[in-house]
């Protein structure tokens, strides 16, 4: 898996992959949906399918002596390697947030979503969204990738319009905290993901091995 | 010494049926495989490779069923299409490095003595490469890592004349060395410099398999070239 993984990193993936990485500090702009950094992260991941339809990547990849559905966990890991570098820096710039920035007028005068643990759990629902929609689209066939990203713009799109739409419920004031105030709440909300996130990666993981196995290449 | 078998595979498409085809392949012998445009030859090679996944039947390599064995068997085969073209803007050194990663047997002084034999530069990437040098360098990479058996679909086509030439007698050197090769071609003619065995199918059915010299004894009519007796049999077998 390990050489596997080391290939996809470097023959397979697009440099876009890499780049859009940066869209993780959006987690600073003031006045913005900020959870659309998590959806910019996975559309440099589609950048990495554009391009490995393009190199033969998945006959390439069938073809070495590894089982095919080690071919199918190389993909996943790559991209749950890139969210993960993403969400590394989202976690850092929202601690930054939620400590040195706590009080900012700027942030505090902000109508949309701020970055806190809730926020955090939101962007792991996103990647989760898009390695459940996307990547299992995408083995279906291990061929196309169009109407797959279509489904996940559309999954993101909703997710990310409730969490920011969720603060301004009468109720729900409390997943818009600044710093650590409602803390037990702000923990639940990340765990949620968190625990969202493994169990969407994970049942479109065995689903995308079992598919792949069947596809005729 | 048999080294792969193939039995009685069975694959169904909506306009296509690959049927009870089976054949051995033997080691330090060379095999023919031959038929015209969409007779199944590339159909039974992916089947070969569990690229596609035959209806029925059963592929044995090394006297190990691939099914359950697969990463196994393929560290000891290598397979190279014409066709396939694969990350066209990397260096091939790059391409040899990750893939010499996958395999323990990789062999650095034949890599550098095929490098050599086919005048590849390792700093060119594949989409800077002529069509027939490209063919060169997925040879390359199957070649590189001892394979026991080697699968080519197609590895002379868009070939020139010359290179066409020495890559027949490489075949005969790896056969030397007791490697078994099974390549497809329409080219009758490199059958006629290097094969030891025809393997002839037709409408997805295997209509002989069989020692050149049983093939051209059983099926061929005096002082007929194979390539006669190919079009001949073909021009029957369309007005049947």
């Amino acid at each position: 898996m390990t050489k596997l993984l080391k290939k996809e990193l470097k023959l397979t993936a697009s440099p876009l992959s890499f780049l859009f990485i940066a869209f993780a500090f959006m987690a600073l702009l003031p006045g913005y949906p900020i959870l659309l950094g998590a959806f910019f992260i996975c559309l440099g991941i589609f950048q990495t399918f554009q391009l490995l339809r393009d190199t033969n990547d998945i006959l390439f990849s069938a073809l070495l002596p590894v089982a095919k559905s080690d071919v199918v966990k190389s993909k996943y890991a790559f991209c749950v390697f890139i969210e993960l570098c993403g969400f590394a820096v989202m976690v850092i710039l929202t601690l930054v947030r939620m400590t040195l920035l706590k009080d900012s007028a700027v942030y505090r005068a902000n109508a949309l979503m701020t970055a806190n643990l809730v926020y955090l759990g939101f962007a792991l629902v996103v990647f989760g969204c898009f390695n459940a929609v996307f990547l299992r689209g995408f083995f279906k066939t291990a061929y196309y990738y169009g109407k797959p990203f279509i489904w996940f713009i559309v999954v993101a799109l909703i997710v990310i319009g409730i969490a920011e739409a969720l603060h301004h419920i009468p109720g729900f004031e409390a997943v818009n905290s600044f710093g650590f105030e409602h803390i037990p709440l702000q923990l639940s909300a990340l765990l949620g993901g968190m625990m969202l996130f493994a169990a969407l990666t994970l049942l479109s993981l065995k689903a995308s091995v079992n598919n792949f196995e069947k596809i005729d290449l | 010494m048999s080294v792969a078998e193939i039995k009685n595979l069975c694959k169904e498409y909506p306009a296509f049926r690959l049927q009870d085809v089976s054949f051995e392949l033997r080691s330090g012998r060379i095999t023919g495989f031959i038929g015209r445009n969409g007779a199944g030859k590339t159909t039974t090679i992916k089947s070969m490779l569990n690229l596609v996944h035959p209806s029925s039947g059963e592929i044995y390599y090394f006297g190990l069923p691939l099914k359950g064995n697969e990463a196994e068997i393929k560290g000891r085969i290598g397979y190279s299409t014409g066709a396939a073209n694969y990350y066209p803007k990397k260096k091939l050194k790059e391409l040899a490095a990750v893939t010499k990663s996958f395999f323990p047997n990789w062999d650095e002084a034949a890599y550098k003595e095929y490098l050599e034999l086919f005048q590849l530069d390792e700093e060119k990437s594949p989409s800077e490469l002529s069509e027939g040098m490209k063919v060169k360098c997925n040879l390359l990479l199957a070649l590189s890592h001892r394979a026991e058996i080697l699968i080519l679909d197609e590895p002379t086509s868009g070939l020139d004349p010359f290179s066409r030439d020495e890559l027949l007698d490489l075949f005969l050197l790896l056969k030397e060395r007791g490697v078994a090769i099974l390549f497809s071609t329409h080219i009758t003619s490199d059958l006629e410099k290097c094969a030891d065995d025809i393997v002839y199918i037709r409408r997805g059915k295997i209509a002989a398999a069989a020692t050149r010299e049983e093939f051209q004894r059983s099926l061929g009519l005096e002082g007929e070239t194979l390539e006669e007796t190919m079009l001949r049999l073909e021009k029957e077998a369309r007005h049947d």
